[in-house]
């Protein structure tokens, strides 16, 4: 086996596959290659060891029959490798060179499937830039400049234009959704630059709109908006440096709004004030995601990320960047922070840590300001990004160097992006225009 | 003269001597003998003394005592010896002939009785001599002699008052006239002569000889002791007459042996020889006489003499070479004629020489020869001289030849000297009995010989060889020739280390912190505000660092979202925009526009909606003030309350100028605001008060064409830039406090620094100036960095950070650190260089703005582009 791959000239290291995939798997015993074999030719390595050992199998099929599933291994399949946890992206000598890993030993190769390429499936057109989107399930919400929030399904089809705002549209964010066909609504939460966020309620089957709740205690325009896993309460930051925590229950809290504040009330009837505020920002919050059920984490101009506490009303913790974030998002899958900021690298953080250096990873790759962030809800090492660039791009964070995809279609600024839903990818940008791109999730 | 003075001066004497010895006759109770032998012996003594002064007439005058007591001295001791060969003469004859004693009294009895007859004829001579007419012609040349020589004066003065009385008081006259000091003592001298006057002629001849002999010697001697003496000395003066009672002069004596005289006396008669006592007889006188022994015979006259105490005691004094007279005490008090020190006021009239205060330069050039000829080793001194001396008397010497070798200090003249190499010391190979590992075998000895060309790449430059003991080793052939070679490596070797001072120009560059270091700085443009049609003149920045404002020429102003660059509102505003200013005051919503001739107030509405709607609230009411506004106000600028199109386009306040308006400016705290007119003569500057909507007009004398002002952060000072000159202006006390020289030829811009204590200035000759206003008026660092003038300059509110546009479409980006400890000046490093403008109509950076709190910069473009960089 290891005669195929060998070079006279280059020296040869011992490499050991390895993967957390079942159905790919190959025998592990070491073999020895040339430094300087490539992805590809690992690649074909692997699959031939595949059909190896499904030839193999087939012959001595009265044993175990089952064992692997020789079957599927038709087509050439390809794998990423990884080395020391990272993408191998050069030929193994480069890799293992900058690394400083000794050659004596056996490298084990860890291989994954590659992720399918995400496929461009629609372009959504607006009237103006696209500031806000979210998805949730086959309905996404967009928040426009032109004040006005859409609703358009996965399929491209646009349902419903909810004007209301004074200001353009910064953040949207779903609360609820239920999927029962005949009664069903559900909550839109937008915030904007006119200083209130309103709490709207979709009546899907009517296809229409009532505005249940307008949040009013931000004294200017609103960043960003989070509404936490169980979906009672919503936090918002913004411009005047506060973060706000809001209940989001239709009936309950009601009452104590009327009753604490009764000049909002008669101006709108529906006021709400914040259950909580939280002073501590010096800049503004542009980016607020629930970590917890009661932890929140905020991002801000003034070049720190906070950690607080919704319930007690305080500062956790606190990490010190040197640039001014402007959007960050948590996966609970890996309980990391992920930052975007004022310049074109994207920063992964561990908010649990607090020794040795705060950022585990830079991912460069944008040429502009990074704008928005997320986590893939379902992978813990793919995010995708959105930057001024024009590029929405997939990154994994094994591979800080390159992205996985470059996500490109839009003709100006990428303004916002959203992964709620697996199964999109979907980016807003100053070209007017959202974007879909379906990724083919693979089940691991 | 002078011998006619000594003629008369002998005659007087001759009178006066032998009227001495007359007059002593009666009175003497002495034999004749004695008193004959006594005026003798003065004669002699005066004859010799005579003798002497005639040879040395004027040193006599002139000389000191002590020359002439020895010349008597010897005189009298030849004379006494000449008595002892008299004498033994004397013996000789007196045995010939005993009886010419007797003989010998009577003729001095007839010498006797002669001079009684003489006596008289000698006293009329003397009076006649003393008469005044007879001695005038002698005085008036003595006075003559007074002028001409002052230095004689004194001692001839003497000799002269002895000579005349009455015409030392003319003579005393005339010198009184001619000298002070000379005066004195001429006072003395009259003194004494009154006193001599006084003293009449018989007191002095009752006196007896010796006195008068003695006078005579002290005369000679010395004037003070003529002072102690009584005694009329200068009466008389014998001093340098001769003994002229024989009158045959200066001949030998012996020429009269044969003769029984010895001379002739003034009348012409002969003068006999004493009668010679044979040596019996000179035995017996001998033995009898107790005086023999002070008997001497006098020359001329052949008598013998007996010496007085007085003159025994004369010539036992000389002989002892002590002063002759026994009065003159030699250690009296000394008195100063002459004052040896130095008076305060000058003798001469006129100052001192410049000279004498001056080295004297022959001396100087004297010693730097001799300096010279030390140095050069001509001449040596004695202690070099003994020390040569030493070593010539020693062993002989050895150097020490290698002593400077290995150390490098003592070799003197090279610096960084190096050793010369050591050879290597001699290893096993070279011993005369090497191992025998060490010994060629074949294939060594070969290769040694094949590089026989080339034998410095050998390893051995020699053949080991095996003796059996030292005794065979054979001369080593090669010695002279490997010592030429060591000596040749010597000499090409270099042996000391050359210094090369080499100055990169890299190292001229002062120090300055790397970049890096001084970060965060912006570096890359992150975003291009697009939107304005044409050249955006200027741009302004909310407080809280949300939104832009930029106004230009397609006169519209623009509001733009910094996050995502989007233009928020358009607000045309009727003119080209050429400056717009964010008020400072957080809780306002304004900014103050200069559209042309108006400046308009523009409620931009983002941010605070409280903030927003209280704006509105606020400049709806129109404040009421009973305030007079002057005509020259008036006629410059008038409030208008904007309605209509207007007040929904959110300009709130019109102020209407009478030219156009160049540049607006807030202070601090955002209710007063400066217009700038460039045209408006001593009416260019405006500083409005928006509270109370009015203005006022601080300068009413132009003092050029105004380009910018600005208000200082803390202080109430304004800062007017003209076209080459800063003034600073405190607007309390109303005057100017300083005026910075730019020394350029025309500001364009100004920016302060939010400390206050600095300000930048760019100019359009290409320079920005850093003025430090602690240290003085002028720039502290003028920085040419752009190519083309500067167009706008900004500091950055929070982080050390200044910034500068110009026309080359670059914008630079500098570090600027002002310490707030006085005595470190601000650090100044520029750091980069952006340049992404375009360039339009030879236009490229119009307005440059720093974020208010991130550490990003804005320029403004004539490519009617605003540009964010980070």
């Amino acid at each position: 086996m290891a005669s195929a791959t060998i070079n006279n000239s280059a020296p040869q290291v011992q490499i050991k596959f390895l993967t957390k995939q079942e159905q790919y798997a190959v025998p592990d015993f070491p073999l020895s290659v040339h430094t300087s074999i490539v992805p590809n030719e690992l690649n074909t390595l692997v699959n031939e060891l595949l059909k190896g050992s499904a030839q193999l199998i087939s012959k001595c099929a009265d044993f175990e029959p089952m064992k692997y599933p020789s079957t599927e291994v038709k087509n050439n399949i390809e794998f990423d490798f990884l080395v020391c946890s990272q993408f191998l992206r050069t030929s193994l000598s480069e890799h293992i060179l900058e690394r400083n890993i000794s050659t004596e030993e056996v490298i084990i190769v860890e291989y994954v499937e590659k992720y399918p390429p995400p496929e461009p499936q629609d372009c959504l057109i607006h009237d103006d830039w696209v500031s806000a989107v979210a998805v949730c399930e086959k309905w996404i919400l967009t928040g426009c400049y032109d004040n006005t929030l859409h609703i358009w399904t996965s399929k491209g089809k646009h349902h419903l234009v909810i004007p209301g705002h004074t200001s353009p549209i910064k953040a949207v964010a779903w609360i609820s959704l239920t999927s029962d066909m005949a009664t069903f609504s559900s909550a839109i939460y937008s915030a904007s630059q006119d200083q209130t966020a309103i709490i709207w309620d979709w009546n899907i089957t009517k296809n229409s709109v009532d505005c249940i709740h307008v949040c009013r205690g931000h004294e200017r325009g609103l960043e960003a908006v989070n509404v936490n896993y169980d979906k009672t309460v919503m936090a918002t930051g913004g411009w005047d440096t506060m973060l706000k925590i809001w209940s989001t229950a239709n009936q309950d809290e009601n009452e104590d709004g009327e009753s604490a504040s009764k000049r909002l009330k008669s101006e709108h009837g529906k006021t709400r004030i914040p259950k909580r505020t939280m002073k501590g920002h010096k800049e503004a919050i542009s980016g607020v995601v629930w970590s917890d059920k009661t932890e929140i984490i905020t991002s801000s101009w003034d070049h720190t990320i906070k950690i607080w506490d919704s319930e007690l009303g305080g500062i956790k913790h606190e990490l010190a960047g040197n640039k001014s974030f402007f959007d960050l998002d948590y996966s609970i899958l890996s309980r990391t922070v992920i930052t975007a900021s004022a310049d074109r690298h994207i920063r992964l953080y561990d908010p649990r840590s607090t020794e040795g250096t705060l950022v585990k990873t830079i991912f460069t790759s944008h040429t502009q300001w990074v704008q928005s962030i997320r986590w893939s809800p379902v992978d813990e090492n793919l995010f995708i990004s959105g930057a001024y660039d024009n590029e929405m791009k997939l990154w994994d964070t094994r591979s800080p160097k390159a992205p996985l995809f470059d996500l490109s279609g839009h003709e100006d600024k990428v303004l916002c992006c959203n992964w709620s839903n697996p199964k999109f990818m979907v980016s807003g940008g100053a070209d007017n225009t959202v974007r879909i791109f379906k990724s083919k999730h693979i089940v691991r | 003269m002078k011998n006619q003075r000594k003629i008369v001066k002998r005659k007087l004497n001759n009178v006066l001597t032998e009227n001495n010895v007359k007059k002593e006759e009666p009175d003497s109770t002495k034999s004749i003998f004695e008193e004959e032998s006594d005026s003798g012996t003065e004669d002699l003594l005066s004859t010799e003394v005579n003798n002497n002064d005639e040879s040395s007439d004027e040193e006599v005058n002139e000389n000191e005592d002590v020359p002439v007591s020895d010349t008597e001295q010897d005189q009298i001791v030849f004379e006494s010896d000449d008595e002892e060969s008299d004498l033994s003469f004397e013996t000789d004859s007196d045995d010939l002939g005993l009886d010419y004693s007797e003989s010998d009294e009577e003729s001095i009895s007839l010498n006797e009785s002669n001079d009684e007859s003489k006596d008289e004829n000698l006293k009329k001579k003397s009076e006649n001599f003393n008469t005044p007419t007879t001695s005038k012609d002698n005085v008036s040349e003595k006075i003559k002699k007074n002028k001409s020589s002052k230095t004689n004066i004194n001692t001839k003065n003497t000799s002269d008052t002895l000579q005349t009385k009455k015409q030392s008081k003319k003579t005393n006259k005339i010198n009184k006239s001619d000298e002070l000091n000379i005066g004195e003592v001429v006072q003395k001298d009259k003194v004494q002569n009154k006193k001599n006057l006084k003293s009449d002629i018989e007191k002095s001849k009752r006196k007896n000889t010796k006195n008068s002999t003695e006078s005579n010697i002290n005369n000679e001697n010395n004037d003070e002791t003529i002072a102690d003496q009584e005694v009329d000395e200068y009466e008389y003066d014998s001093s340098d007459e001769e003994d002229i009672r024989n009158t045959v002069g200066n001949i030998p004596m012996k020429w009269y042996d044969e003769y029984d005289h010895i001379g002739y006396n003034w009348d012409g008669k002969k003068i006999i020889k004493p009668q010679k006592g044979d040596q019996l007889d000179n035995f017996l006188k001998r033995m009898e006489d107790p005086d023999f022994w002070r008997t001497i015979k006098d020359p001329q006259t052949g008598q013998d003499v007996v010496l007085s105490e007085a003159d025994i005691d004369l010539i036992t004094r000389i002989q002892k070479r002590k002063i002759p007279d026994v009065t003159f005490d030699e250690y009296g008090p000394w008195i100063e004629w002459f004052t040896s020190e130095v008076m305060k006021t000058p003798l001469r009239k006129f100052p001192e020489h410049k000279r004498s205060f001056l080295p004297s330069k022959p001396e100087a050039r004297k010693v730097s020869k001799l300096v010279h000829a030390l140095k050069m080793g001509w001449i040596k001194s004695t202690a070099e001289l003994k020390k040569e001396r030493e070593q010539k008397t020693n062993k002989p010497q050895f150097y020490m030849l290698w002593q400077s070798d290995d150390q490098a200090e003592e070799m003197r003249r090279i610096h960084k000297h190096i050793p010369a190499p050591k050879r290597h010391l001699p290893g096993h190979a070279e011993s005369y009995n090497p191992p025998p590992e060490y010994l060629f075998d074949n294939k060594e000895l070969k290769e040694w010989n094949k590089l026989q060309t080339t034998p410095w790449k050998r390893k051995l430059h020699f053949i080991p060889q095996k003796y059996n003991s030292l005794r065979e080793v054979p001369a080593y052939p090669k010695y002279v020739k490997e010592r030429f070679q060591r000596c040749l490596d010597l000499y090409l070797c270099p042996r000391a280390l050359k210094m090369r001072l080499t100055i990169e120009p890299e190292a001229l560059v002062p120090q300055l912190p790397s970049p890096k270091d001084l970060q965060p700085f912006p570096t890359t443009m992150s975003m291009v505000f697009k939107g304005h049609a044409d050249m955006v003149r200027s741009i302004t920045a909310e407080p809280m660092g949300q939104y832009i404002a930029s106004g230009g020429d397609d006169m519209n102003l623009k509001i733009w979202e910094i996050a995502t660059g989007r233009c928020i509102k358009t607000i045309p505003c009727g003119g080209i925009i050429r400056s717009v200013a964010w008020c400072p005051n957080q809780s306002l919503s304004l900014i103050a526009v200069a559209a042309e001739k108006k400046v308009l107030l523009i409620n931009p509405d983002v941010g605070d909606h409280l903030i927003t709607n209280k704006t509105n609230q606020l400049l709806e009411i129109i404040p009421q003030s009973d305030v007079i506004v002057s005509e020259r106000v008036k006629t410059a600028v008038q409030w208008e309350q904007a309605e209509g199109d207007y007040w929904t386009n959110g300009i709130r306040i019109i102020l209407n100028h009478f030219k156009i308006v160049k540049q607006v400016t807030w202070h601090g705290k955002g209710d007063y605001f400066a217009t700038v007119m460039p045209d408006g003569q001593n009416r260019s500057v405006l500083i409005n008060q928006l509270s109370k909507r009015r203005s006022q007009l601080p300068f009413t004398k132009s003092k050029g064409l105004i380009q910018c002002v600005l208000f200082h952060p803390i202080r109430p000072y304004l800062f007017v830039a003209t076209q080459r000159n800063v003034r600073i202006y405190d607007l309390i006390k109303q005057e100017m406090i300083k005026k910075l020289l730019s020394n350029s030829q025309w500001i364009s811009s100004m920016a302060i620094h939010p400390g206050g204590d600095n300000i930048l200035v760019g100019t359009y000759d290409r320079k920005m100036l850093w003025f430090d206003l602690d240290l003085s008026t002028k720039p502290y660092q003028t920085l040419r960095l752009h190519g083309t003038g500067v167009r706008g300059v900004a500091f950055h509110k929070r982080y050390p950070l200044f910034a500068s546009g110009a026309d080359d479409r670059g914008l630079i980006v500098s570090h600027g650190m002002v310490y707030n400890d006085l005595l470190q000046n601000a650090l100044i490093v520029p750091l980069k260089r952006l340049c992404n403008h375009e360039s339009y109509n030879d236009f490229g950076i119009l307005d440059v703005m720093f974020h208010p709190i991130q550490p990003w910069v804005f320029s403004a473009g004539a490519d009617s582009t605003i540009r964010i960089f980070n």
